[in-house]
């Protein structure tokens, strides 16, 4: 009955990291940057990161990705999407096992967001065949910060509160 | 949000912004670049910067009016203009690749343009 729950739980995050990447995709750009975004769906997986595991993450947001590009329909951001999320994730993960009496869920979904960031111009620099690319990356890394920080504040007061409600459900 | 965390967003900013510094000085300071003077939106003229063009004087004379342009190491500005204004002359001198001078009254558009090896769209992503 736990694995039953457990798994009614992870698709459950699954949708919700699906629907924010679509909100998001609809969203026109906060930024001045283009390309930077608000990387909500990385709140879904920093909090199954934290409150699950970090193979129930990546699993999360391996998913999430293939669901983004079956419901958009662009094939391309496929590898820009699981790059990063997959870079990302084990960024996250190091931070928030080893450095986790340093940094808060702040400091680790900035890491993320940073690893995000780099992987993808990393992809998109070897699909397109031009290094230049990376030119555009410390405006990328200073956007991150901002979006980081409010994704690790979000996932702050999530896990907070669904830490609760998990143990009721265990125990 | 605990000490590592400020740490790290000043730690994160300071880099960045240095990286983005440099990057700007070397990387985008095209090794050749010219001089596209547009008249009432057609390229009238081009001149590349070299050595012997220092200190030259060029005049632009159109039905529009006119203007004499001066060429410095790789920089131009706009010496004497006809137009009442005389915004061209004020603005100085321009070095960096995009920067314009415009006069209105003369049509007259000096922009400094750099010759680099891609100039289609690099590339598409979606």
């Amino acid at each position: 009955m736990k694995g039953l729950r457990r798994l009614i739980f992870l698709a459950l995050l699954v949708a919700i990291g699906l629907v924010l990447s679509i909100i998001e995709a609809m969203m026109p750009l906060p930024f001045i940057a283009p390309g930077a975004k608000l990387g909500l769906s990385n709140i879904v997986i920093l909090i199954t990161l934290v409150v699950f595991s970090y193979r129930d993450a990546l699993v999360t947001g391996i998913l999430k990705s293939i669901l983004f590009t079956l419901a958009t329909g662009s094939v391309t951001s496929l590898f820009y999407s699981l790059s990063g999320s997959i870079f990302s994730l084990m960024v996250m993960y190091l931070i928030y096992e080893h450095f986790s009496n340093v940094f808060s869920l702040i400091g680790v979904s900035i890491f993320g967001a940073m690893a995000h960031n780099f992987a993808q111009v990393l992809v998109a620099s070897l699909m397109l065949g031009n290094i230049k690319i990376f030119s555009y990356l410390p405006v990328l890394q200073l956007t991150s910060i901002f979006t980081g920080y409010f994704v690790g504040l979000t996932s702050n007061y999530a896990v907070k509160h669904m830490q609760k409600s998990i143990d009721k459900i265990y125990h | 949000m605990t000490k590592g965390d400020k740490i790290l967003i000043f730690v994160v900013i300071i880099v960045n912004v240095f990286i983005l510094v440099v990057i700007n000085q070397s990387l985008f300071s095209y090794e050749e670049k010219y001089i596209s003077i547009q008249v009432n939106g057609e390229e009238i003229k081009t001149i590349l910067f070299s050595d012997d063009l220092i200190g030259k004087t060029i005049p632009i004379k159109t039905e529009y009016g006119y203007n004499l342009i001066e060429i410095g190491d790789g920089k131009v500005r706009v010496v004497e203009a006809d137009c009442p204004d005389k915004l061209d002359v004020k603005q100085g001198y321009i070095s960096k690749v995009g920067e314009v001078i415009v006069c209105l009254p003369n049509r007259l558009v000096i922009e400094i343009k750099g010759v680099s090896e891609e100039t289609e769209i690099d590339g598409i992503s979606r």
